[in-house]
């Protein structure tokens, strides 16, 4: 039964991952209604940016500073540049599209997604690099609740997402951004119209968007150790399906379908094995769009005949 | 001259809004029914049920292909309807826009056609004389509007036409399909009273050659009155007047859905 | 074609209803080309193409070039089937790789040592039908969602079952599918009597049912079929007030295409008489994508032109760095010519970037020889040019990263100003190019060619989404 916990645990943790990349994602969709295929390789881009920051001071295993102030750091940083490239990405490859037909930017979209992954390929090479969390946060010193193990890290990358996560929330439900945004997505033109800035809010979204997955990619880092180019693909179709699960276009949807994936693929790969979880996934994915398209807590679009 | 199409106490509600009730309505056979009322009062929700994008919530829509040969159509999916001999154009104009004006007609004569993708490949005799059929069917419906779209303009793309064109080749690949019942829905919508004053000539030459029962929805009280056997009035959904276009345009409750009431009658009401 | 003496009217003049179509052209000689291809008419396009790419091998291609031209065969017919569910019907399917799968490691299973004692050694004008009827039916099952789901939702479902298909062969029945190490000793093609086993059969095969695939299509797109697909794709609502039954046509364009990819598929499969999971997997996708896209989806001929010429650039890159060097510079002043005008501010640019070059080489040589201690990659009188021009540093790695990040930038910002800034900032923009490529993208190939292969796509979306010879659609927002 403690096993079942466990892996519950586990879940829990890579979902809270899995939620705030698909907040992302929910988020760039609502505003755009485009699925950005390069939102994946943005953490991605945000695990590399924590790894070499770790190199920076000194290694995993001759950390030069303290370890929270390094996680400080390193969340900072990827947040921030990250979301400036996600700007970038909107700035220069998705706004002239803006009123195209809905192929044109998904395909540009798989465009900046081959070439980000390419160009990480390029800068930082194929071999895979390691972060070595044991290194230098202690794994053992974590909470304990009858034989389940939370470790440190996963304390961290919980707690770090639900504040995130609810500081989302606040933001797009109670400040006057949020507000702006909602109206946005709701309809881009009539928002214009009402004076909203909407290049701005586009810019804000994505940058918003951007800076999630880049954290996210450092707490994929730590949790998983391995950094590679691909990592992105898989992160951001698992992300997509949870957005999908949870409602596209719905913030609580984004966090609750990254909870069902997490918790799904844990079990899976517990009980089943791991070679099965990704078809698990896809599973879910399918059978969702086919149940109920919009989503658990999606709401269904009317089209005007 | 016996009935196309009749509406038997049809309902549609979307959740909560009741946004068809128990509406009762005949065509018959070269007959010109006019529908009129304001905005949201349901006119292309009703074509829309005729049609089957939607489904009836309670009542039935009955359509007779041929005469004495009346069927339940309702529930039935748009293309099955359209095979069964109604056509429509529509309010906000749907053409194929990138596609040619001829193949935008011929594309409509699909449902009355069946080579299949191998027949037209192999050119075998069914296929080669369909294409031919079909190819003269679109060059005769173009042919309705005279010189406007003949000639060169076959090859021309949709989107390159006047909007006064559009509405033309939107009615002529209406009638690509053969209809028994055309269902047209705002054909003067934008028109100038020049080009107004031909759509009411032609809907009336379009009943009277083409043997087809039409169907009108339009705000212009010119193209009613000029084209109508008969006119129906809905408001929310509800009819509120049938008869002569006279009839109807001075009935009280005609008056009150499209002016208001007047304000001492409102003020004797409270 | 004439035109009215009195001039020409609006409304009522042909010449004048025709100027649309007259400003798509190419611009300058290619347009010209155009023009002319136009006057000929499309089959006798095809027949004069068709006798092209046959005579080609008697101007003596090496073994290299030969496989360069069955890749490029391979993967501008599997663009010619993705025409049919992305240009006519439009559909965004993105797992269409999988029907390539498909088709080769059905024929891989029917035509090999691999399946029960001795294998099934079926002929392949038996395992052809099965195979394309197979496929046909794998198209159906895939194109289901498309009933129910919108255009982004669809590209993603088939994403995934495109995904499904590579792990699946990975992973399930390792002894039928071979795992990863794939299914290998397949049967050469035997038709007519005749084996085909050498890459030169196998080049000329694919030309001629590159040829006829082309024109069945062609014959298909005419004819009702072909209009209900396009029907579907400009307004499905419409198409099915108009008869046109939206579901199953969207079916039968899945189908249509499930089998020229397995057609394709099964000569692939015997041409390299081995399958591996990884010959279907997501960068092929964006191959055959790159190509349609850059051909000019909707139109049969830019399908197949578009994927040639990725195909040949993508290899050709491969070649020595020499060989790929010619192609990199010779394509960068093409592009130059076609882009920069007029040709006076061509002249500047050029003129001003071999300056810069000139002058940035000695400074950097005179404050530390190490910064120009490599040379370019390239030989003869171009590898002489370029030594005293672009700076090539002992240790290339880091200095190429950073200049690759800089060129990115600079890139983008070209694109965001105008006038006379754009003609200023594209010389440090050549130059750094010139220098990313010596430095990294020479040296690298494989990464290089994929970094080009997203470029392509971001670009052509932006800049002619109807590609080289398509045409310029209308979208009525709904």
């Amino acid at each position: 039964m403690s096993f079942f916990f466990q892996e519950l645990v586990n879940g829990v943790t890579t979902g809270a991952l899995y939620s705030l990349v698909a907040l992302g994602f929910s988020m760039v969709y609502g505003v755009l209604k485009l699925l950005n295929f390069a939102h994946g390789d943005l953490y991605m881009v945000g695990a590399y940016i924590g790894f070499f920051v770790i190199q920076w001071f000194g290694g995993a295993q001759h950390l030069t500073i303290a370890v929270p102030l390094l996680l400080v750091i390193m969340f900072v940083l990827a947040a921030g540049l990250v979301g400036g490239l996600g700007v970038a990405i909107e700035r220069f490859a998705y706004r002239p599209l803006r009123d195209a037909p809905r192929i044109a930017p998904l395909i540009t979209a798989i465009g900046v997604s081959f070439f980000l992954e390419s160009s990480a390929l390029l800068l930082f090479g194929a071999q895979y690099r390691v972060y070595n969390t044991a290194d230098f946060i202690s794994l053992s010193s974590g909470i304990q609740i009858g034989s389940v193990t939370i470790d440190s890290v996963q304390i961290l990358v919980l707690v770090l997402g639900v504040v995130l996560m609810a500081g989302l929330q606040l933001l797009v439900n109670r400040t006057r951004l949020g507000r702006q945004m909602r109206a946005v997505a709701a309809d881009r033109e009539a928002a214009e119209m009402l004076g909203i800035n909407v290049n701005f809010v586009i810019t804000a979204t994505f940058f918003l968007g951007s800076a999630l997955a880049g954290v996210a990619g450092i707490m994929g880092g730590l949790l998983f150790n391995q950094v590679t180019s691909t990592i992105g693909f898989i992160a951001g179709l698992k992300a997509f399906t949870a957005a999908v699960v949870g409602g596209i276009g719905s913030i609580p949807g984004a966090m609750l379908g990254g909870l069902v994936i997490g918790v799904a693929e844990s079990f899976v790969t517990g009980y089943i094995s791991s070679t099965y979880s990704n078809l698990i996934v896809f599973g879910i994915l399918i059978v969702v769009m086919l149940l109920r398209p919009s989503g658990l807590l999606g709401r269904a679009q009317l089209q005007k005949v | 001259m016996s009935t196309v199409l009749e509406l038997d106490r049809l309902c549609l509600s979307f959740g909560g809004l009741r946004a068809l009730s128990e509406l009762d309505l005949q065509v018959a056979e070269r007959e010109v029914v006019s529908v009129i009322g304001p905005n949201g009062a349901g006119k292309t929700t009703v074509f829309n049920v005729i049609t089957g994008v939607y489904e009836p919530s309670a009542g039935d829509v009955r359509f007779a292909a041929r005469p004495g040969s009346a069927e339940s159509i309702a529930g039935r999916p748009p293309h099955a309807v359209a095979r069964l001999g109604i056509a429509r154009t529509f309010q906000t104009l749907r053409l194929f826009m990138n596609m040619s004006v001829l193949e935008n007609v011929m594309a409509a004569t699909y449902g009355g056609t069946r080579a299949m993708p191998w027949e037209s490949v192999l050119r075998l005799p069914r296929a080669r004389r369909e294409e031919r059929e079909a190819r003269a069917l679109a060059e005769d419906v173009l042919s309705f509007f005279g010189q406007r779209l003949a000639g060169y303009r076959w090859d021309q793309p949709a989107y390159s036409l006047s909007y006064a064109n559009r509405r033309r080749l939107e009615i002529a690949r209406a009638l690509a399909t053969r209809p028994k019942l055309l269902l047209l829905d705002e054909p003067a919508a934008g028109m100038n009273p020049a080009e107004t004053h031909e759509i009411t000539e032609l809907i009336g030459r379009l009943c009277d050659e083409r043997e087809v029962a039409i169907l009108v929805i339009e705000h212009d009280m010119h193209v009613v009155s000029g084209c109508s056997d008969r006119v129906v009035a809905l408001d929310h959904g509800v009819k509120i007047a049938e008869g002569t276009f006279d009839a109807v345009a001075n009935h009280p409750a005609v008056v009150e859905a499209y002016m208001g009431r007047h304000p001492e009658d409102l003020a004797g009401a409270e | 074609m004439s035109v009215d003496p009195q001039g020409p009217k609006v409304g009522a003049d042909e010449w004048v209803a025709r100027q649309t179509h007259r400003r798509e052209y190419l611009p300058s000689w290619l347009g010209n080309a155009q023009r002319a291809g136009e006057r000929i008419g499309w089959w006798p396009r095809l027949a004069i193409a068709g006798l092209a790419g046959l005579a080609l091998p008697l101007l003596g291609l090496g073994g290299f070039q030969l496989q360069v031209g069955i890749d490029a065969l391979v993967i501008a017919l599997l663009a010619v089937g993705l025409n049919i569910v992305v240009g006519w019907a439009g559909l965004l399917d993105l797992g269409y790789v999988a029907f390539f799968g498909f088709g080769a490691y059905g024929f891989a299973l029917l035509s090999s040592s691999q399946l029960g004692a001795n294998g099934i050694h079926l002929p392949y004008w038996l395992s052809l039908p099965i195979v394309m009827i197979g496929a046909a039916l794998l198209g159906l099952a895939v194109g289901l969602p498309s009933r129910r789901l919108l255009g982004d939702y669809l590209a993603i479902v088939t994403l995934f079952l495109g995904e499904a298909f590579v792990e699946f062969t990975n992973n399930v029945a390792p002894s039928k599918l071979g795992g990863p190490n794939g299914i290998t000793g397949i049967d050469p093609i035997q038709a007519f009597g005749v084996q085909l086993v050498t890459n030169t059969s196998y080049y000329y095969l694919l030309v001629i049912v590159l040829v006829v695939t082309m024109a069945v299509l062609r014959l298909l797109e005419y004819s009702r079929t072909g209009r209900a697909w396009r029907a579907v794709r400009e307004d499905p609502l419409a198409a099915a007030a108009m008869t046109i039954p939206v579901n199953r046509v969207k079916l039968s364009a899945f189908a249509c295409a499930a089998m020229v990819a397995a057609l394709a598929g099964t000569i692939f499969a015997a041409q390299q008489a081995s399958v591996f999971p990884t010959d279907f997997d997501t960068p092929i996708l964006i191959l055959i994508y790159a190509g349609l896209i850059l051909g000019g989806t909707g139109s049969i001929a830019g399908a197949a032109t578009g994927a040639l010429v990725v195909m040949v650039i993508y290899d050709g890159l491969l070649r020595s760095p020499a060989e790929a060097s010619v192609l990199f510079y010779g394509l960068g002043l093409l592009t130059l010519l076609a882009k920069v005008r007029p040709w006076r501010r061509l002249g500047v640019v050029l003129a001003a970037t071999v300056v810069l070059g000139f002058a940035a080489h000695a400074i950097a040589a005179a404050i530390s020889s190490s910064a120009v201690a490599t040379g370019p990659q390239s030989s003869g009188w171009l590898g002489d040019g370029l030594r005293d021009w672009v700076i090539v540093p002992a240790n290339p790695q880091t200095a190429g990263n950073v200049g690759f990040v800089v060129l990115v930038c600079l890139a983008i910002a070209l694109v965001q100003v105008k006038g006379r800034w754009q003609t200023i900032l594209l010389v440090p923009t050549i130059y750094l190019a010139a220098f990313v490529w010596e430095t990294r993208l020479v040296v690298e190939p494989s990464i290089t060619r994929q970094l080009m292969i997203g470029a392509i796509l971001i670009v052509m979306m932006i800049a002619r989404p109807q590609g080289l010879l398509g045409q310029r659609r209308v979208e009525v927002a709904t």
